[in-house]
């Protein structure tokens, strides 16, 4: 009797066996399958994997990468709200009524709008509660220049808890009836504010509006609002910040609704941190065009993840990938140069 | 608080550090802390633990056979991995040859792993001098590619395979853990099918000599035998180790290689 000959040659999996062995767990070894089956390699090398706990890491040709033993899950050791989909950010509209010389996503007066609609928000706010998405986050551009913002805001209150990011400078007239009309209860309003007096504000958001910024913060605290503020400052300016809290302290915010971020390298922003695809935790953001890995780049190609919203489910699922995927390069990066 | 036991191990796998370092670190929070000591072979670990330089040896059953006689069966074994209790010896040949056990193995050709591993080369001798046939009936080879460490680095038995494949002999007796890392048989139908394996037998076990008391070595075995599965830190370091228990030993499990030490003239410092 003749025996059966292997689509792929047994000698693959001794080798893979032994090369796996000589290195000790958490390491990983290349393995070469040469003219083998491709298909048939592969599916050799995934089956003995899955059934002795080990772990393909990458594919690159007839170069298969085994990591010995499983990796670490690479999302733990992050927050819960740190982990995708947490949260999500819609992009509500991208004109504003400043042209702030820092802005992420280029907003003006003259920026096109670019709103996401009402039918969009209705379907992210419905999508999002029913993937487990915690809370709702809308943003601009300054959504308060859209006629129908009540209308968006309920759609996603009367879902999740949600916030709305605005530069708080436009309660007045039908605007403020508008922000009257949502609901306290479930609505956050944080609003933007850069200094404990107008000089830094200004120079950066436009003369006069550091005032109007510090009224809007009255009036929503007034109104019944938790009221978040969210300053935007370089690095450099970063150590001196009791006296910006001490003055929001006497606006009545509490001290964790007291945001400081760093000034981002993006939109018109000269400079700033810079953030990357491979070094920002994700935080799922939904424009008019797409799916973005981060509201701090949602107008730049380099963290454009898909056009398509719906299912937003699977927009979630994918920018889950991605990090996953990230995240383990960087480990592998990490093991290629132990010494480094 | 005593001073910490030194255990001394063979270097076998690339993870014995990370292996002994988890348990130094689980036997830190215990009454028995421990350190460790690593050796390139079995001969210097066993000739460390007599002379009193290790309070405890990682031995495998070869190792443990040689303690007991080079120390008149002073020594004592202290616990073994489950997986220990229940190895095996598997004869391998390629699909379809034919072989329907031992017997069928005369005049052909048998590769055996590294001559000091009891799994792949001792054993199956023994095994097969037990079915009637002895080293001329059959035509040996022998591939000693990790002479010292007693087969544990599973390298022989893998050279073993490649002869089988490559037509240099027609089967190859190795360990259960070899066969098992090769996915039984089953990954690739085509290629290997097992066609006897051996009864169960013990492998490796903790060794400590009469030096060490027996309250303290109860005291240590206590504390290795509460490792467990379920807990998260413990976990890894089982794992790595290939158990999920640590268990008392199974002394009439080195029955067979006793005797096959004794058949095979087996020198003492192997
Ligand atoms: S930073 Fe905010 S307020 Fe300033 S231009 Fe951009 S969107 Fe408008």
């Amino acid at each position: 009797m003749v025996a059966a000959i292997p689509p792929v040659s047994a000698g693959l999996l001794l080798d893979l066996v032994d090369s796996v062995r000589r290195v000790p767990t958490g390491r990983s070894v290349s393995i070469d399958f040469g003219t083998c089956d491709r298909d048939a390699a592969l599916e050799l090398i995934s089956a003995w994997c899955l059934s002795s706990g080990n772990e393909i890491v990458k594919t690159e040709g007839s170069a298969v990468t085994v990591l010995h033993g499983r990796s670490p899950d690479p999302l733990a050791g992050l927050d819960p709200d740190q982990l995708p989909g947490s949260r999500v950010w819609v992009y509500t509209n991208f004109d504003c009524n400043l042209a702030c010389d820092y802005c992420c996503v280029r907003s003006s007066p003259k920026a096109e709008r670019r709103a996401i609609g009402a039918d969009r928000l209705r379907q992210i706010a419905t999508e999002a509660a029913a993937a487990e998405v915690t809370e709702l986050i809308l943003t601009g551009g300054e959504p308060f220049l859209l006629n129908d913002l009540d209308e968006l805001v309920k759609t996603c209150t009367d879902k999740l808890p949600t916030t709305l990011l605005t530069n708080g400078m436009l309660f007045r007239g039908s605007r403020l009836e508008r922000l009257r009309r949502m609901d306290r209860s479930r609505l956050t309003l944080q609003i933007s504010l850069d200094s404990a007096t107008p000089d830094i504000h200004d120079s950066h958001r436009g003369a006069g509006s550091w005032v109007k910024a510090v009224a809007g913060i009255r009036t929503a605290h007034d109104e019944g609002f938790r009221v978040k503020v969210a300053a935007t400052l370089p690095a450099d300016q970063m150590h001196e910040l009791e006296p910006f809290h001490g003055f929001l302290d006497t606006l009545g915010i509490v001290r964790h609704d007291q945001v400081i971020r760093a000034l981002a390298h993006r939109g018109v922003a000269e400079t700033g941190i810079e953030l990357t695809v491979d070094s920002l935790i994700p935080e799922v953001t939904i424009t008019a065009d797409g799916v973005y890995w981060h509201p701090v780049a949602a107008d730049h190609d380099d963290q454009f993840v898909t056009r398509d919203i719906f299912p937003l489910a699977d927009a979630i699922a994918e920018i889950t990938r991605q990090f996953m995927e990230h995240r383990r390069s960087a480990n592998a990066i990490a093991e290629w140069f132990p010494c480094a | 608080m005593n001073a910490p036991l030194t255990i001394g191990s063979v270097a076998y796998s690339p993870n014995v550090v990370p292996i002994w370092e988890g348990m130094r670190d689980y036997f830190a929070e215990t009454s028995t802390p421990i350190d460790f000591l690593l050796f390139s072979n079995y001969a210097s670990l066993v000739d460390a633990l007599i002379a009193g330089t290790v309070d405890l040896a990682w031995n495998t059953n070869l190792a443990w056979v040689r303690t007991v006689a080079q120390t008149d069966g002073a020594c004592r074994a202290l616990a073994s991995r489950d997986t220990d209790l229940v190895f095996q010896t598997v004869f391998v040949a390629r699909t379809g040859s034919g072989f329907t056990g031992l017997a069928s193995l005369r005049g052909r050709r048998l590769v055996l792993g590294s001559r000091d591993s009891a799994q792949a080369a001792i054993l199956p001798l023994h095994f097969l001098r037990e079915a009637g046939l002895n080293e001329t009936d059959v035509a040996l080879t022998r591939i000693n590619s990790d002479v010292g460490k007693h087969g544990d680095t599973g390298r022989s038995e893998l050279d073993a395979l490649r002869a089988v494949l490559d037509d240099r002999a027609d089967a190859a007796a190795i360990g259960i853990n070899t066969w098992q890392a090769i996915g039984r048989g089953e990954l690739l139908p085509g290629a290997f099918e097992s066609f006897w394996a051996s009864p169960e037998y013990s492998h490796c076990t903790f060794t400590a000599m009469p030096a060490l008391s027996i309250d303290r070595s109860d005291e240590w075995t206590a504390n290795l035998l509460a490792m467990d599965w379920e807990n998260p830190q413990h976990r890894p370091i089982l794992e790595m180790e290939g158990l999920r228990a640590w268990v008392p030993p199974k002394l009439d499990g080195y029955a067979g290689l006793v005797e096959a030490v004794r058949e095979q003239k087996i020198p003492d410092r192997w």
